[in-house]
């Protein structure tokens, strides 16, 4: 008996403990949702879905963490990545390039970068597992990103590191509802619930621009942050939406979240810490409607009355955008909340650029060689933020990774600086290459460049060769081309931050965080589409088919020389030519002449060769029996 | 029981036909005390193969995905389907209904829905992964989703569709799999016990050819269309501008539209219901290679995950004892079921047996006879009467005319 109720105590215990442990865990384990709203100067609309679920150590059980993402995280000993799966190009020009969402944009297709916990011998292993494991867990083809000639470690180009951050891009990679699926089920609520019960797919598809991005960031400690981000612009449906100024051709589409998602909400995910809609408003509207926030002016109008108004702080203290936040928790079913914007007048304002606009396109015809060449054209960003001294200068870094069949020539590097030829020396500060090897490594470089504040506009030319894939290498549709992924140029002089001051200490938003964190400003360029020479694939079958055909004439009659035996052939001919021909015979016959009974064909011929001999005539009379009436 | 009924086989007349029989007896006392029992069918897989790129084979993506979405209604769960799509037609550019693919002009189903999971897409889907996915040899980094992780006891779908031709069926418009290809993939899963039942479904121009070189058991296979037939889309939808599926799918999809989980359809009523006139081809099924009757399967055998249920009205005691419980009740049924399965082989065999012995005999007669005599002056001799009988009948017509 004593024993049992000492296991029985012992039992309690464990249960007891069992029951304390995950309980400090669970109550840090955390979930937020976010969305943010904002109207964009080309009628378009842009929404950005920030959800963050963070855990302070990767743990046999989660409760609202995503188990494989830990798993991940264990197993390949991540300390950052970051993948992003991208349809569309971000319009910098329009949207804006100078504020934390534009300058977190993707380019297009599948971008995955991670910086391992690893020495570096193990982390080209690692990264192959890797991208096996997010392609399996995302449906995409990511593994691709496996082989060597797909993925680089640029040193400061992209992120500063020590040589443990790995860099790949596969730009012609689809993005679709199958790579949403598995990112929404790493949310609590999955697509059931809360914001992210707006994600209807074929109205966030049918956008402009569409990137879903997953972040992870483990801490010293071993805490994970896990963020999950989509940002989509689509064309409010302004069939529906009222438009109240068409005269002057520049009408502002009226919208609210049923007309871009075709969804309400009804209130959020239950175990999100908090769930808040913002509406942004930017300072080209603001500039224009007046600085005094409120909701409802005599431009704009909020379909229903924020719950509270951020603004924000630039660098000198003056008041820029404004937030207008709503706080899902006070909305439910019957109460849905549908948020949105109804513009009274004609508004006509601009985003915030990047100090340049970044171009690149390809030069050259043929299918032997050609160059690319980088532009950068100057939207006088410097003047707005005040240094304008003459000896003043604007840094920009750029990365830019080379398959290895776009053979570049380094050296062969020009710089113009308003139309006229500059010594590279004057711009270029510091540069790394690592040359691209055939099949085995592709070829990157990262280049920091110093231009002038007045510069308008410059541009940078590299040629390079176009080489020969083997005919295996070939993908299906290599008649379209091959893609050389986006560049990214960064400007490190310049940080995207936005400062919201808190007024309350317990408002936590991961979202404004993220804003509020000093990023460089930074920007992609277009994929470029190279075409290379292509074989005639059908050319294997042609070359088998020939060789075959000459190989058997050539074999049969070498082995038809090789293998006669004249000697015993000729004394066979003899022996046939002594024997009584038949053909000679039967013509005799036909022409009535009495043949030689001796010469007879009966002789020879024993039984059962008489027997086959009449068979063939009987099929052959019927034959012709055949042939004749059918004739006549 | 088996012991019983080998005891019958030397009173059959024909004493060829028992020595042929009996080497295969001894095999079957030897296989039949070393081979484990046959498993139940306990679990359903489902491999999905859109082998078509290019926007104008949009009918070939809706093909399959209405047979994913099928499936799946059927009780398949998604980490059981091995979805294999060589392009991308919900987002393509052309799509003028992102995220959206319908096979059906009304629009009134998306195939895409809210939660398709692709597990191989694009450039992935080649022959070679095709091949991995069935046979299981993959490189040890690749996931457990992109694996068919099925055992001896798995009903395994296999729909395949694209364009093919005489014993080949073509990837991604750049390579072909061939049918002794498909074939030895076939025999390596059934030597792994990978599969107990294995349906093969193809859509394809002279899909029956791709079946030719099948030699496993339990292996059923149903083409759309007979060898020097081609099988053809069934409409074209104007709004996307294409043609949106094929025929011999289309029925299919209207058969399985009408069943739910519960339903008992069985396969010969499925097979029943393909109309050629509606087809435009005839619809071929290869059942030599399939022991059960197929009017006694259900289709949801292939298309659905529908178990049978063992009924014990014991209480759950553990794991222990649930084994104890459940072994000899699942053993009896095997044994059983195993050595009625290994009758009917033998007796499949010996037909084949038979078959391959009057051929020999037909092969003895031409040879006696060409023997009994040297065979040069026969042919001489047919030679010179056809010559002249050629010319008999020239003449005559000659005469005719």
């Amino acid at each position: 008996m004593a024993p049992a109720r000492r296991l029985l105590a012992l039992s309690l215990l464990l249960l007891l403990l069992a029951a304390a442990a995950p309980a400090p865990s669970a109550a840090a384990e955390e979930f937020t949702e976010e969305l943010l709203l904002r109207p964009l100067p080309d009628r378009k609309a842009l929404a950005h879905f920030h959800f963050r679920s963070s855990t302070p150590a990767p743990a046999r059980h989660h409760h609202l963490f995503p188990k494989a993402i830990s798993h991940l995280v264990q197993k390949f000993h991540i300390s950052e990545l970051e993948l992003s799966f991208t349809q569309g190009r971000w319009n910098y020009e329009t949207w804006g390039g100078h504020d934390p969402l534009s300058t977190n944009t993707k380019p297009p297709g599948v971008e995955l970068w991670a910086v391992f916990d690893l020495p570096s011998s193990e982390i080209d292993a690692t990264w192959k597992n890797l991208t096996h494991a997010l392609s399996g867990l995302f449906c995409a083809s990511v593994n691709f990103l496996e082989s060597s000639t797909a993925f680089s470690a640029p040193r400061w180009g992209f992120k500063s590191n020590e040589g443990n951050l790995r860099y790949g891009a596969l730009p012609r990679e689809a993005v679709c509802t199958e790579n949403l699926t598995p990112w929404l089920k790493l949310l609590p609520c999955r697509d059931k619930a809360g914001i992210a019960s707006l994600l209807y797919r074929p109205s966030i598809y049918k956008g402009y621009y569409h990137s879903q991005k997953l972040k992870l960031t483990t801490s010293k400690t071993g805490g994970i942050v896990l963020d999950q981000s989509l940002t989509v612009v689509l064309q409010p449906n302004t069939a529906s939406g009222k438009q109240l100024h068409s005269a002057d051709g520049k009408p502002q589409p009226s919208w609210s979240l049923e007309h871009l998602f075709n969804r309400k909400l009804s209130g959020k995910c239950l175990v999100s810490r908090s769930s808040r809609i913002f509406v942004e408003i930017e300072k080209g509207i603001l500039a224009e409607s007046g600085p005094e926030a409120s909701w409802s002016n005599e431009f704009f109008e909020l379909s229903t009355a924020p719950d509270r108004v951020l603004n924000e702080l630039d660098h000198l203290d003056v008041q820029s955008s404004s937030l207008y936040e709503y706080d899902l928790g006070n909305y439910n079913d019957d109460e849905p909340l549908d948020v949105g914007i109804t513009w009274k007048l004609p508004l006509i304002w601009s985003c915030s650029p990047a100090p340049y606009y970044a171009r690149r396109f390809l030069m050259g015809s043929g299918n032997e060689r050609g160059s690319i060449a980088l532009s950068f054209l100057s939207t006088d960003l410097h003047k707005q933020l005040g240094g304008s001294s003459n000896d003043c200068s604007i840094k920009a870094v750029v990365l830019q990774v080379f398959p290895w069949y776009v053979k570049v020539f380094y050296h062969s590097l020009q710089i113009f600086i308003d139309g006229s030829s500059k010594a590279i020396s004057e711009v270029l500060e510091m540069i790394h290459v690592t040359p691209s090897e055939d099949k085995l490594s592709p070829g990157t470089l990262e280049m920091l460049l110093r231009f002038p504040c007045g510069m308008q506009s410059a541009t940078l030319i590299l040629d390079f060769d176009k080489g020969f894939l083997h005919i295996d290498e070939y993908p299906p549709d290599a008649n379209q081309g091959f893609d050389i992924p986006s560049a990214l140029v960064s400007f490190p002089e310049f940080n995207s931050s936005r400062r919201y001051p808190e007024t309350d200490p317990m408002f936590v938003s991961p979202l404004l965080e993220n804003f509020k964190e000093e990023n460089v400003v930074k920007s992609y360029t277009e994929v470029l589409l190279v075409p290379l020479t292509t074989p005639d694939f059908s050319m294997p079958y042609n070359v088998i088919t020939f060789t075959c055909t000459v190989l058997a004439l050539y074999f049969g009659s070498l082995l038809n020389a090789l293998r006669r035996r004249i000697g015993e052939e000729e004394s066979k001919l003899k022996k046939a030519a002594s024997r009584p021909a038949l053909i000679p015979m039967l013509i005799a016959r036909l022409r009535g002449q009495k043949a030689d009974p001796s010469n007879s064909e009966s002789s020879p011929v024993s039984p059962i060769g008489l027997k086959l001999l009449l068979k063939v005539a009987f099929v052959a009379v019927v034959a012709v029996a055949f042939h004749y009436l059918s004739n006549s | 029981m088996a012991f019983a009924r080998r005891e019958h086989a030397p009173s059959r007349p024909a004493v060829l036909f028992l020595l042929s029989i009996l080497p295969l007896l001894v095999l079957f006392t030897f296989s039949s005390a070393a081979a484990p029992p046959a498993a139940l069918h306990n679990n359903n897989w489902a491999v999905l193969v859109c082998t078509s790129r290019f926007w104008f084979n949009y009918r070939h993506m809706a093909n399959t995905l209405s047979l994913y979405r099928t499936v799946k209604r059927l009780g398949i769960p998604d980490e059981r389907i091995i979805l294999m799509l060589a392009d991308d037609m919900a987002c393509n550019p052309r799509n003028n209904y992102p995220a959206q693919v319908f096979n059906n002009e009304n629009h009134q189903l998306n195939l895409y829905g809210d939660n398709v999971e692709v597990d191989y897409r694009g450039y992935e889907v080649t022959v070679e992964n095709f091949l991995r996915v069935l046979t299981g040899r993959h490189e040890s980094s690749v996931p457990r989703s992109k694996r068919l992780l099925s055992d001896e006891g798995s009903h395994i779908l296999l729909y395949m569709t694209g364009h093919g031709g005489d014993e080949f069926l073509k990837f991604q418009d750049n390579e072909e799999l061939q049918s002794h290809d498909l074939a030895d993939a076939v025999k390596q899963m059934k030597e792994k016990h990978r599969f107990k039942e294995l349906l093969i479904m193809v859509d394809t121009c002279q899909a029956a050819t791709l079946f030719s070189q099948l030699q496993s058991p339990g292996v059923l296979a149903i083409g759309s269309s007979k060898k020097g037939e081609n099988s053809y889309s069934h409409h074209l939808d104007s709004d996307i501008g294409v043609s949106v599926v094929d025929r011999f799918t289309f029925h299919t999809l209207a058969f399985f539209e009408k069943l739910n989980m519960y339903s008992n359809a069985s396969l010969n009523s499925l097979f029943n219901s393909y109309d050629p006139s509606m087809l435009l081809s005839t619809a071929y099924y290869r059942m030599d290679l399939y022991e059960r009757a197929l009017n006694e399967v259900p289709v949801t055998n292939f298309f659905g995950s529908v178990m049978k249920t063992i009924h014990t009205d014991l209480a759950y005691t553990g794991f222990l004892a649930a084994r104890e419980v459940e072994t000899p009740l699942s053993m009896r049924n095997n044994i059983l079921e195993g050595a009625m399965l290994q009758n009917e082989a033998s007796a499949r065999r010996s037909n084949i047996e038979k078959m391959k012995e009057a051929q020999l005999r037909s092969d003895g007669w031409t040879e006696v006879l060409l023997e009994g005599k040297n065979s040069d002056t026969v042919v001489m001799y047919g030679l010179g009467t056809m010559g002249v009988l050629l010319a008999i009948s020239t003449w005559l017509s000659m005469k005719a005319l």
